[in-house]
């Protein structure tokens, strides 16, 4: 093995920060983007393996990774440029989503990332690519991360997109970014669209919630869980009352989220829309312990005591075939090994194969998380 | 030895493949003012031709690049001499609607609008809307990730694809995204749209479709001042409020658009914002009232609001006709396309009228306010000597002036070669050097639409270790 130049070694010193509880050899917090492409350019050098921690909501999603050195981003949490006039925050990636959404509140903006999850930061969502419960009205998070800074697994540190809402100006680097799950390399500053609150809010419960989600234009999310199917209504106190009205059903007023209680066992369905009923099938055939399900978005997530290989095999063979997937969110890691976190290779195994290998050549950055050994 | 149009010729026979010099001409050139060279064109109708065309032309070292209805304005379906120009717009079907799951499957070649009405019986449409949408395609809208009026609350085109067949570089077809969220691994299907066929050519394409809202209302303001209204775009947004369209133009556009169509567009007034509010009956109105009482705020002198379909169509009439109308002022225009932070479009408009004034040009605005994408338009005679050279000058500093305000160089146009030796304004070496190893990722041989997006030398090699 080389060995590192005397400054690279000062500076991985300097930032070593042993009070953070992860099991790695080496934990460095850099303060800037900059000294993160120092150390991943040196940690290319070297070969050493590299993997990213937020606030580590996300760590069991996707192939277990063996680390040599562990970068966090708790040294960058500051939300550096926030535009409420013009819908816009330029967030850190250690800032956690209560942070954000706490200094949005002062205009009543919110950058609708997952609403059950305050403790997780910016670069984490927007690494692992995940979104809350209104992407059903307002999309996706990669669709509201506008503009994003990666020092990349080559040691530089880039940005793509564009600062303003609307663009067509190159690639949308930030698209490729969102949900790399840190084998491009680490993810930095984003620059992310912001929506306002609602002025009233309600969660409508109903029996069917496929059936009468209809009755609703366009709901903030439509969500079913153990039984109980639950419609999101946001808008002015007119709308809202009109279509509370409309659905009938037992309502209450502001979002009523289910409650977050990340079981040690975790599985997400990701079907089209019209699967819905079917996931939620799958997963109870599984003896789920209790799920949440996304109607039409196509996400049932589910959560579990032990997993049968037999019926997990069935399970995501039938997911796939319908053109989806089924995929291991929170295990032991032997169990993603034996099962394989993500399922078949997509189409584009090869194409991707090619990306990672630009961005990333040694090979340094979360080696084999991703499906295909990316 | 076999030329590349014999083998064309025997993939596809001879009236898919063209190389009359008329039809060459006809070509080389897409909606915006470059000519590019003569081209081998051909005419493709399913995916196993497109695969076979670009195996063809990459055995025989032809650069490729493919085109839908040509109404681009950057050129980035502008071929050059001796390349192979893929039209696309023989692969026009619908294949198939999802009315749950709200999506269709479609080819490259159906027109933007067509599909719209295809499935308006569902209560579905197709949400990007660009200008020119009765003519333009959904393989054309991919490739520059259009835009329109309403992809201010619904967002540019890539919101509204979930996945794409692609014939890639090297001949191979894939499927990338679908109709499940979250695919695992990257999201290829994000960055191919808007990469104005350089990473590949797209042959089906799967659309996200959008519920037509129940109620919509139609707001026409009059202001008389340019000031006024960009300061009422300005609080509408910093008022959380995201009307589902909300377009300005001024005085001159007005004036060409009411002798063009007569949608009661006020001639008197300095600028005019139209704006549609839409969703549940029940919260119309207080929408109606809020962006009333911020445009009485900021000096409207008045405030037509249009609820009944004709009357909104025709006002509509008025703004999708406007590339039309400038077509009576002069026989050339020159369309520009940045777009600006909301906050800045007061100070970013005023200095367009500058540089126009300047150099002695005539300027129109017409835009899309709501998300700060501005469209100064100028209005020419290609014939006056040293004239196009004018216009060319005068949309460069006003894309510089934009770029300065914290802007970018294209909201909805791409960058073609339009742009493309702009890029570095607001890309570093580092930048550019990365978005350089995202199409060498696909295109490794520079083979898929060539000097196109990106400068020359934006890969920075590394000369370092091997």
């Amino acid at each position: 093995m080389k060995t590192l130049a005397a400054p690279t070694t000062r500076l991985l010193r300097r930032l070593h920060d042993p009070t953070v509880d992860i099991d790695a050899e080496f934990v460095v917090a850099p303060t800037s983007m900059e000294e993160a492409a120092e150390i991943l350019a040196a940690a290319t050098e070297v070969g050493q393996a590299v993997a990213f921690y937020g606030a580590g909501t996300h760590r069991q999603i996707g192939s277990p990774v063996d680390a040599d050195l562990v970068i966090t981003t708790t040294a960058m949490n500051r939300i550096v440029d926030y535009q409420p006039d013009d819908l816009t925050v330029v967030a850190e990636p250690g800032v956690t989503l209560a942070d954000l959404e706490a200094a949005l509140a002062d205009r009543n903006l919110t950058a609708v990332l997952p609403e059950t999850e305050p403790n997780a930061t910016v670069g984490g969502v927007v690494a692992t690519g995940r979104s809350g419960y209104q992407r059903l009205r307002y999309g996706p998070t990669r669709d509201r991360v506008l503009r994003a800074t990666m020092a990349t697994g080559y040691g530089k540190v880039v940005t793509g997109g564009s600062p303003v809402v609307k663009a067509s100006t190159g690639y949308g680097m930030p698209r490729l970014f969102t949900g790399s799950f840190g084998t491009l390399g680490l993810i930095g500053p984003v620059l992310l669209k912001l929506w306002s609150q609602p002025r009233a809010t309600a969660t409508v419960v109903v029996d069917e919630p496929e059936v009468v989600r209809n009755a609703a234009y366009r709901p903030l999310a439509v969500l079913g869980t153990g039984g109980i199917g639950r419609i999101y209504l946001g808008g002015t106190r007119e709308e809202v009352d009109a279509q509370a009205e409309a659905i009938g059903g037992r309502r209450s007023e502001g979002l009523d989220w289910p409650e977050s209680h990340n079981p040690a066992l975790r599985l997400s369905f990701r079907v089209p829309a019209r699967f819905v009923d079917d996931a939620v099938a799958a997963a109870r055939d599984l003896d789920t312990t209790g799920w949440v399900a996304q109607y039409g978005v196509g996400i049932v997530e589910a959560g579990y005591d032990r997993i049968a290989p037999g019926g997990f095999a069935a399970a995501r063979s039938w997911a796939e075939s319908v053109g989806g997937s089924l995929v291991i969110e929170a295990s032991p890691d032997e169990l993603r090994r034996k099962l394989g976190a993500w399922g078949s290779p997509p189409d584009s195994a090869a194409l991707q194969r090619q990306v990672k290998v630009r961005f990333d050549p040694a090979g340094i950055c979360n080696p084999g998380i991703l499906p295909g050994g990316i | 030895m076999v030329t590349a149009v014999e083998e064309l010729t025997a993939l596809l026979g001879d009236d898919r493949v063209r190389t009359h010099p008329l039809d060459q001409h006809l070509f080389a050139k897409d909606a915006g003012l470059r000519r590019g060279g003569a081209a081998v064109v051909v005419f493709p109708e399913t995916s196993g031709e497109v695969a076979a065309v670009v195996k063809t032309a990459r055995a025989h070292g032809m650069p490729i690049v493919a085109r839908g209805a040509g109404t681009g304005l950057a050129g980035g379906a502008v071929p050059q001499e001796g390349w192979l120009l893929v039209v696309l717009t023989r692969m026009n079907r619908i294949f198939e609607i999802d009315e749950v799951g709200r999506t269709a499957w479609v080819g490259p070649g159906v027109v933007n609008l067509d599909l719209s009405q295809a499935t308006a019986g569902l209560g579905l449409h197709f949400a990007p809307d660009p200008s020119s949408q009765s003519a333009c395609t959904v393989g054309g809208n991919v490739a520059t990730n259009a835009g329109g009026p309403h992809c201010l609350a619904e967002g540019s085109t890539v919101a509204h694809i979930l996945g794409v067949e692609l014939v890639t570089a090297d001949g191979n077809t894939i499927v990338v995204g679908g109709e499940a969220p979250d695919t695992p691994g990257y999201d290829l299907r994000g960055v191919i749209v808007g990469s104005e066929g350089t990473l590949g050519i797209v042959t089906r394409v799967l659309v996200r479709l959008t519920e037509n809202p129940p109620d919509t209302a139609t707001l026409l303001m009059a202001f008389d001042t340019i000031e006024d209204a960009s300061r009422t775009v300005s609080d509408v947004i910093a008022a959380g409020m995201v009307p589902a369209a909300l377009e300005m133009m001024d005085n001159a556009m007005c004036l060409a658009v009411e002798n063009f169509v007569q949608a009661g567009y006020p001639t008197d007034a300095a600028a005019v914002l139209l704006a549609d509010v839409s969703g549940h009956p029940a919260g119309t109105a207080a929408s109606i009232e809020l962006l009333t009482d911020i445009a009485v705020g900021n000096g409207a002198t008045s405030v037509r609001v249009a609820t009944d379909a004709s009357e909104r169509a025709l006002l509509w009439k008025g703004r999708k006709s406007a590339f039309g109308a400038v077509a009576q002022a002069a026989p050339d225009y020159y369309l520009n396309d940045t777009v600006v932070p909301r906050t800045r479009i007061v100070e970013v408009i005023s200095k367009t009228y500058e540089i126009a004034e300047r150099y002695g040009i005539s300027l129109m605005n017409v835009f899309h306010a709501g998300d700060g994408n501005l469209h100064p338009l100028v209005s020419f005679d290609a014939a006056e000597p040293g004239m196009t050279e004018r216009v060319v000058a005068a949309a460069r500093e006003m894309v510089i002036v934009a770029i300065a305000a914290g802007g970018t160089l294209s909201g909805e146009h791409g960058i073609g070669v339009e742009k493309r030796d702009l890029m570095s304004s607001v890309f570093s070496a580092e930048d550019l050097d990365a978005q350089a190893r995202l199409r060498e990722a696909f295109d490794p041989d520079g083979a898929l639409n060539p000097e196109k997006v990106l400068p020359d030398g934006a890969r920075c090699f590394d000369w370092g270790t091997a």
